[in-house]
């Protein structure tokens, strides 16, 4: 699960490499997508700071 | 900015973000320090970032490129503050080792600042916007490299995540391999 954003990236950067540059794009937007859910799930302590 | 000079620093960026990743591995792999499941997104968030400079070698510099760096550099500095957040208060700890007084986690904010900051100089000029220029002789190596490291950092990313944390989400504090620690347990498994 936590290596899901890295794959999407490899594969971006494979579709990149290949000229395809939309499904780079795409597979660059669902890694950022994946890794903002993956930091929600592991953002679990309470911060002991007043803000 | 002519093209070829846009591209060459675009090079110089992911080389920085590519020696950033790869001391990361020298911290997990000589020092022993593995990394926690915010060190591994932070990881990714340098990833992602470095993902729009790559962009810009392979197809020439676009704003749409360097705004996929911001975003990515953006995410990567929230999770590295969320971090610096859980130790701010002094005697809640830390995590990881101090290199020149500083947390990885505070020098991975430093750099994702950094990225942010200059991508926003080097969208200041529209001079490299205007036309794709052919590839120089000069650079035709070095965005390679740069290129091909940040690939190879990225797929050994997944390997690395893969062994520490396995299919699942990662311990919150991690002290060994969690892939080799199962293959253990099952051969512990089989020879009793």
């Amino acid at each position: 699960m936590m290596s899901l954003p890295f794959l999407l990236f490899a594969c971006g950067l494979g579709a990149a490499w290949l000229r395809q540059r939309g499904a780079a794009m795409g597979f660059w937007v669902a890694g950022l997508v994946v890794l903002l859910v993956l930091f929600r799930v592991h953002m679990t302590d309470v911060l002991n700071i007043a803000l | 900015m002519p093209s070829d000079l846009s591209r060459l620093l675009n090079a110089l960026g992911l080389i920085a973000v590519d020696t950033v990743l790869a001391l990361a591995f020298v911290d997990q792999l000589w020092f022993r320090d593995l990394p926690c499941p915010l060190c591994i997104l932070q990881r990714a968030g340098f990833t992602a970032a470095g993902f729009g400079l790559a962009l810009n070698l392979l197809y020439g510099p676009r704003p749409s490129h360097y705004g996929a760096t911001i975003l990515g550099a953006a995410v990567g500095a929230s999770i590295s503050m969320r971090q610096i957040l859980l130790y701010i208060v002094p005697g809640t700890g830390s995590y990881g080792n101090a290199i020149l007084g500083l947390h990885l986690y505070t020098w991975a904010f430093i750099a994702f600042a950094l990225m942010i900051v200059g991508c926003a100089i080097l969208l200041f000029d529209n001079r490299q916007f205007a036309k794709p220029e052919p590839w120089s002789q000069r650079l035709s190596v070095l965005p390679m490299v740069a290129f091909v490291t940040f690939l190879v950092i990225a797929v050994g990313n997944i390997l690395s995540t893969l062994l520490i944390c396995g299919a699942g989400f990662c311990p919150d504090n991690p002290t060994e391999y969690l892939i080799f620690n199962h293959q253990l347990g099952l051969q512990f498994a089989q020879a009793f």
